[in-house]
């Protein structure tokens, strides 16, 4: 009978089911009733008017994957201090408030150091600020064009 | 029967997802069937009592670990070329005798794992085995901050270095 | 559910039928709110066409139906009627597949949003960490949306729009974790339960900390649905219309959809974490109050029986008081989607630097703070709020005067 717990989950999966049902059902009716009269100009890419110019999925800045590579250690730090943060309240309530405090400070400074570090070094910057010396590095290439 | 349902299910999504990012040459569709993989393992995890690892499962990985493929995809620029550089544009892993031999042993290890866990599963499965649902938050909360607190912090000075890592490896070079 | 109901199927099938009950009793609750939220999301598009055109001192929609209420059907049919078109270089299948995995998304929220304190369709212990866990699917579709489309306003839309909900849930995550915190517990229903009916037992007044929280928490929301003044991935004086701008027809409507329903979602949870949730003042949501009230009518004595009266009393006062919650949690979750939608036609948009800015250098380090601030106030208030503190402070006074 245990096992009937699971049942939790049940709207959860039928939520998810019935989302992507809903998608398919929709275009499958919307497929009777729609027009379908498909042309090579109509199927391009839009791109304001004129014919496309190659396809789209070029080499994207580092940035992006910077960005995600900086969240994914501050999503894992959240998913570490989720359990921590739901038995906080039982511990103060126990009086062990100030070593779960610390627990927590600890964890919560320590990734606050590398927020910080990269802030100084200029990661979080989103467009990174020319040195003088990259200024005229650039300007001389120009020149030599 | 509902748990079945969603063990088999989260089986099927996690069998089929692994299956298909080796056959799929395109990267993207590769990221996405891991992203199902990924999500039928959550679903497992959920099957087995352990509600906080299958979110952690689905925030990290689904949120985070995915989304950081698709932009290393985009980084080199999409999955335009899907000819490998050694000219075969069939299946990736097969590119030659040694990858084939490899692909065939581990082949041959998946299967039989299987067809292990499926054997318990239709021989002596049995309700009564499966302990009662009950939450798992406050459990890994307490021994976190009790028995395990060393590991607790020594993991975030592990997200510490790999943050700076991460850092320091994506900073473009000066020449 | 009925147990006499339960041993009848039971026999009549020859196999226990609890689950199955509990099968089409929750497939039943899940279509209707599936059926309620889809209405809200179209009610959502006409919201804010009216309140936009409001702003803006013009009519907004007034032709279909009564004040133009039936815009959305309208809407809906005409979608429906459009063509399907699918550029030819785009990769079909991620194409088809980026509105399925965001209407996905947004709707495994659903089950765990808590309503009334009967009307959670099931609350789950890890709660909120679930909701961010299914929610990060719209970010994933969002790009898949943009790649799969083979255009480049649309790989431009997709990729901003990635890196910014993701950026994003961060000062999210951490704002969430400050109510957690306060709570001790993942389940909606413990986080409401914590609070008050009153504003003074909200977590927005509890402590100084938790104040700025529900505003990061509500900032980085707003950047999650992709809401202006953050609608970067279809901002459409620059990009045409960002990662949808090849979808057509119901492709694009499930985008939509899926946008609106998330910007409910958002709003009850930042409603449920922070302003009391489903409570009602006074406590007229629990039902005994209002089941004593109503035994206590002369009137109602009258009609009915008093001898099996009691119960149906007992029925009566928890029904009422679990409208009054749903209408508790709807009026304040409401309040918050006009006001996402009063900011979208006040702000000017971002530029992406500063979006980047204001995500990592502000909200970032300031929702560490307040975590950290938080945690502090707990244990060192002893999780009384400020509220508390004073009313307490001012008791002891006038004791003391005495």
């Amino acid at each position: 009978m245990s096992a009937d717990n699971l049942n939790v989950y049940m709207p959860v999966v039928m939520l998810m089911f019935i989302a992507v049902a809903t998608v398919v059902l929709a275009l499958l009716v919307g497929k009777l009733i729609r027009p379908h009269n498909p042309f090579d100009n109509k199927e391009q890419a839009y791109e304001c008017g004129e014919d496309p110019i190659g396809i789209a999925w070029s080499n994207f800045n580092v940035r992006f994957y910077v960005v995600s590579l900086i969240f994914i250690i501050f999503d894992v730090e959240g998913a570490l201090l989720f359990p921590v943060a739901a038995v906080f309240k039982s511990f103060i309530e126990i009086g062990e408030g100030s070593v779960i405090l610390a627990t927590f400070a600890l964890f919560i400074l320590v990734l606050a150091v590398g927020i910080v570090y990269c802030w100084r070094k200029g990661d979080l910057d989103w467009v990174k600020g020319f040195t003088s010396e990259e200024l005229q590095n650039l300007s001389k290439a120009k020149d030599a064009q | 029967m509902f748990d079945k349902l969603l063990f088999f299910s989260s089986f099927l999504l996690t069998i089929s997802g692994a299956a298909m990012v080796l056959g799929s040459k395109d990267l993207v569709r590769a990221c996405i069937a891991l992203l199902a993989c990924l999500f039928g393992v959550a679903g497992l995890y959920a099957t087995l009592n352990a509600d906080f690892l299958a979110a952690t499962q689905l925030v990290v990985y689904a949120g985070g670990v995915v989304i950081l493929m698709l932009f290393a995809i985009m980084l080199t620029g999409g999955s335009n070329n899907a000819v490998n550089r050694f000219g075969i544009n069939k299946v990736p892993s097969m590119g030659d005798g040694k990858t084939l031999a490899f692909g065939i042993l581990s082949g041959a290890v998946a299967t039989l794992t299987i067809f292990k866990i499926t054997k318990n599963v239709f021989i002596d499965y049995n309700l009564q085995e499966i302990p009662g649902y009950s939450s798992t938050v406050e459990q890994i909360g307490q021994l976190l901050v009790t028995n395990h607190v060393l590991a607790f912090e020594i993991s975030s000075i592990l997200l510490l270095g790999a943050l700076i890592g991460a850092a320091v490896i994506a900073r473009p070079r000066k020449s | 559910m009925n147990p006499t109901f339960v041993t009848y199927l039971e026999q009549f099938l020859g196999y226990p039928a609890t689950n199955l009950m509990a099968a089409v009793f929750f497939l039943v609750a899940v279509s209707i709110l599936v059926g309620v939220m889809a209405t809200i999301g179209g009610l959502g598009t006409y919201a804010e066409r009216k309140i936009s055109a409001d702003i803006q001192a013009r009519i907004g929609p007034n032709r279909v139906g009564p004040f133009g209420l039936l815009q959305m059907l309208a809407d809906g049919v005409k979608m429906i009627l459009k063509e399907d078109i699918i550029p030819s270089k785009a990769d079909k299948l991620i194409f088809i597949l980026a509105p399925m995995m965001a209407m996905f998304g947004v709707f495994a929220t659903l089950a765990v949003l808590p309503f009334s304190s009967g009307l959670t369709l099931t609350d789950l212990n890890i709660g909120v960490f679930y909701v961010l866990g299914v929610g990060s699917f719209v970010g994933v579709a969002i790009f898949l949306g943009g790649y799969a489309s083979n255009s480049k306003w649309s790989m431009l839309g997709g990729m901003r729009g990635a890196s910014q909900i993701i950026s994003y849930e961060i000062p999210v995550t951490l704002s969430i974790l400050v109510a957690v915190t306060m709570a001790g517990g993942l389940s909606f229903s413990t986080l409401v339960e914590a609070q008050t009916g009153l504003p003074h037992g909200w977590y927005l007044f509890h402590n100084p900390f938790s104040f700025i929280a529900f505003f990061v928490l509500f900032i980085g929301a707003l950047a999650e649905t992709n809401r202006a003044p953050f609608d970067l991935p279809e901002a459409e004086s620059e990009l045409v219309s960002g990662y949808h701008t090849e979808y057509t027809g119901m492709r694009f409507g499930f985008f939509a959809l899926a946008e609106y329903v998330e910007v409910f979602v958002v709003c009850g949870i930042a409603a449920a974490l922070f302003l009391g949730g489903y409570k009602v003042p006074f406590d007229l949501g629990n039902g005994e109050v209002l089941s004593n009230a109503l035994m206590n009518i002369p009137f109602l004595k009258m009609v009915v029986p008093m001898t099996n009266g009691t119960p149906i009393f007992k029925l009566l006062g928890s029904g009422l008081g679990q409208l009054l919650q749903l209408g508790s949690f709807f009026t304040k979750t409401l309040a918050l989607y006009y006001v996402v939608i009063w900011i979208r036609w006040t702000l000017p948009r971002l530029r992406v630097d500063t979006l980047m800015t204001l995500c990592w250098k502000y909200l970032t380090p300031i929702a560490l703070f307040n975590l950290l601030g938080a945690a502090t106030w707990m244990v060192v208030f002893h999780g009384k709020s400020i509220y508390q503190i004073i009313f307490e402070s001012g008791a002891a006074q006038a004791v003391g005067g005495h």
